[in-house]
């Protein structure tokens, strides 16, 4: 049987490196062309996730709960006098941050982890990213199950702009895809990535308003006195995301949930998306040597 | 020298390499860490450059199956993975025409918690064939790597031989255009060795350009019909197989001799035989 295949029969490869926009023109191609591929990369690693534990794929639902749990008993102790449902508060922002996290984790390590592959057979990288990267959704759209559950306990927060939540998970989608490229293609290079990453991460974490809100943060009276701080903390990709889920799934402290605002969001997307092609770009630039320095 | 290839008048062609070059760059192979290449760049450590290959430039034409020897190290991998289209040439071009199949290491890429079925179907979208092939393929794959009912087990409960099994039966499922060896031949036990050497045969013979590295002389022989030596990243001899061979037999005879006398020289010997009791 003569081969059909999604590959190109057949190749030419010189020493040139294609200019920016054919890297870029060539990233999309890749993922378009070998998108079965990414598929089934994503399905082994959702089902590798729960493939070694007792509880197996139920660990998708609990692990967010059991985080939530931790921030509200920590929260509840220190400050005392918490928002009110802080419960939902929190859990409206720990579910995104657990797709980042995990989609940035994973990227970290997918490259490298398949240099075996890399070095014996010719295939786009940037699908391992892409895979790591949509595995994390996965893990997102799991982890609204326990958001239901907890919404039954705050049923009059409920409103039908939760809806809204697969909206802004895109334009995350998109940020998350740009930093996981950079950190795949990165951690070829400097391995550090891997140890460096997951303080980085939980610095990030605080510095955005997960566990409060940026209205909290200005009634602080030194962001009263120093207005720039605020602006710094808005300009966070992070803080216009949470700030977003929290207004549909939460609402405010006193108020029903509410649209997003859609000028920051739509101006987070435009970023990421330029974001996201530059570290496309740069995955590209750097994919030939892969197969060398690994 | 120039980048752009020229325009390409023989059609015959399977494979056209011109004056191939790989350059590895010792800075940033290997794992490395900031510490490492931060004080490299304070010391003004010099990037170590290396040619792993140079100046090689190779023509197999279809229905050729040209074997390529040499000692280890000397860059024969790299070149299979040069023709694969693993490793982009630093320098020259090359140009390959057909569907490619590089029979490198088997099992790469394989995920053990993935069942043996799951395997061969990640295996097939890695190597980029058409799902719908992959799963009519699938029962003869299955049946060739005679895994028994252990096709809907993950693959960490495989034994290492079953797993090569697995392995062979998935790259050489589909019949390449284009077919590249690397010492693949000595895989599992010597039932399955012969019954891959029987389909490996198939393959060659099926009127596709082959490239073989390997050290089992007597294949170079019986199933090449051209070969070349490479020593240090170059082609130092292309002709008859056998010529080939009995050049590169020569050398390695030579080289050792030289390593013998040099240890000789170097008074290893006497040191030995002083060695007080």
């Amino acid at each position: 049987m003569s081969a059909t295949s999604e590959a190109p029969a057949g190749f030419r490869n010189t020493a040139a490196s294609p200019g920016p926009f054919a890297l870029l023109a060539e990233a999309v191609r890749d993922v378009l062309s070998r998108r079965r591929l990414v598929r089934y990369l994503v399905e082994a690693e959702v089902k590798k996730r729960g493939a070694n534990t007792i509880l197996g794929n139920i660990w998708w639902v609990l692990d967010p709960l059991l985080l939530m749990l931790v921030y509200v008993l920590l929260v509840t102790i220190i400050a005392r006098r918490p928002v009110p449902d802080y419960p939902l508060f929190i859990f409206a922002t720990i579910l995104p941050w657990k797709f980042f996290t995990s989609a940035v984790i994973d990227a970290t390590s997918s490259v490298v982890s398949q240099q075996r592959l890399i070095r014996q057979i010719a295939f786009p990288k940037i699908l391992l990213p892409v895979a790591a990267t949509t595995a994390g959704v996965v893990g997102f759209a799991f982890g609204l199950i326990p958001l239901a559950l907890i919404m039954l306990l705050y049923l009059d927060r409920l409103s039908p702009l939760i809806l809204l939540i697969p909206v802004i998970a895109a334009v995350q989608y998109v940020f998350t895809l740009g930093v996981a490229l950079l950190v795949a293609a990165g951690n070829v290079y400097v391995r550090d990535l891997g140890n460096l990453n997951g303080h980085l991460l939980r610095v990030w974490w605080y510095l955005s308003p997960g566990l409060y809100s940026l209205s909290q943060l200005e009634e602080l009276s030194f962001f009263r006195e120093n207005p720039i701080l605020g602006t710094i903390a808005a300009a966070n990709p992070f803080a216009v995301l949470f700030e977003a889920y929290r207004r549909v799934i939460y609402g405010t402290p006193d108020g029903p949930p509410m649209a997003p605002d859609w000028n920051s969001l739509g101006v987070l997307l435009v970023l990421s998306t330029i974001f996201l092609a530059v570290a496309a770009m740069f995955f590209k630039r750097l994919e030939p040597t892969f197969a060398k320095v690994l | 020298m120039t980048d752009k290839p020229p325009p390409i008048s023989d059609t015959e062609h399977a494979i056209l390499a011109t004056d191939l070059g790989v350059q590895y760059s010792l800075r940033f192979s290997r794992k490395k860490s900031v510490q490492r290449t931060l004080s490299q760049m304070m010391t003004r450590t010099p990037a170590e450059q290396f040619w792993a290959l140079r100046h090689v430039s190779l023509r197999v034409v279809h229905g050729e199956s040209l074997a390529v020897i040499g000692p280890n190290g000397a860059g024969k991998s790299t070149l299979l993975q040069v023709l694969a289209g693993i490793i982009r040439p630093s320098e020259g071009w090359v140009d390959v025409r057909g569907h490619v199949s590089a029979l490198l290491t088997l099992g790469a890429g394989f995920d053990s918690e993935l069942t043996g079925r799951e395997n061969i179907l990640l295996a097939g979208a890695f190597l980029g064939l058409d799902d719908t092939m992959v799963r009519e393929l699938l029962p003869a794959v299955v049946e060739y790597a005679d895994l028994g009912q252990f096709i809907d087990a993950p693959l960490k409960t495989y034994s290492s031989g079953m797993r090569a099994r697995l392995g062979f039966a998935i790259a050489t499922s589909v019949d390449p255009d284009v077919l590249l060896l690397d010492e693949v031949l000595a895989t599992g036990d010597a039932e399955f060795r012969e019954k891959s050497k029987a389909r490996v045969l198939e393959l060659v013979r099926g009127a596709k350009a082959v490239v073989l590295v390997t050290h089992d002389m007597t294949w170079v022989r019986e199933y090449c019909n051209r070969a070349i030596l490479i020593q240090h990243g170059q082609v130092v001899l292309e002709g008859e197989p056998e010529e080939v061979v009995e050049a590169h037999r020569r050398h390695m005879d030579e080289e050792r001799k030289r390593h013998a006398s040099e240890a000789a020289a170097a008074g290893l010997a006497p040191v030995i035989a002083a060695r007080p009791r």
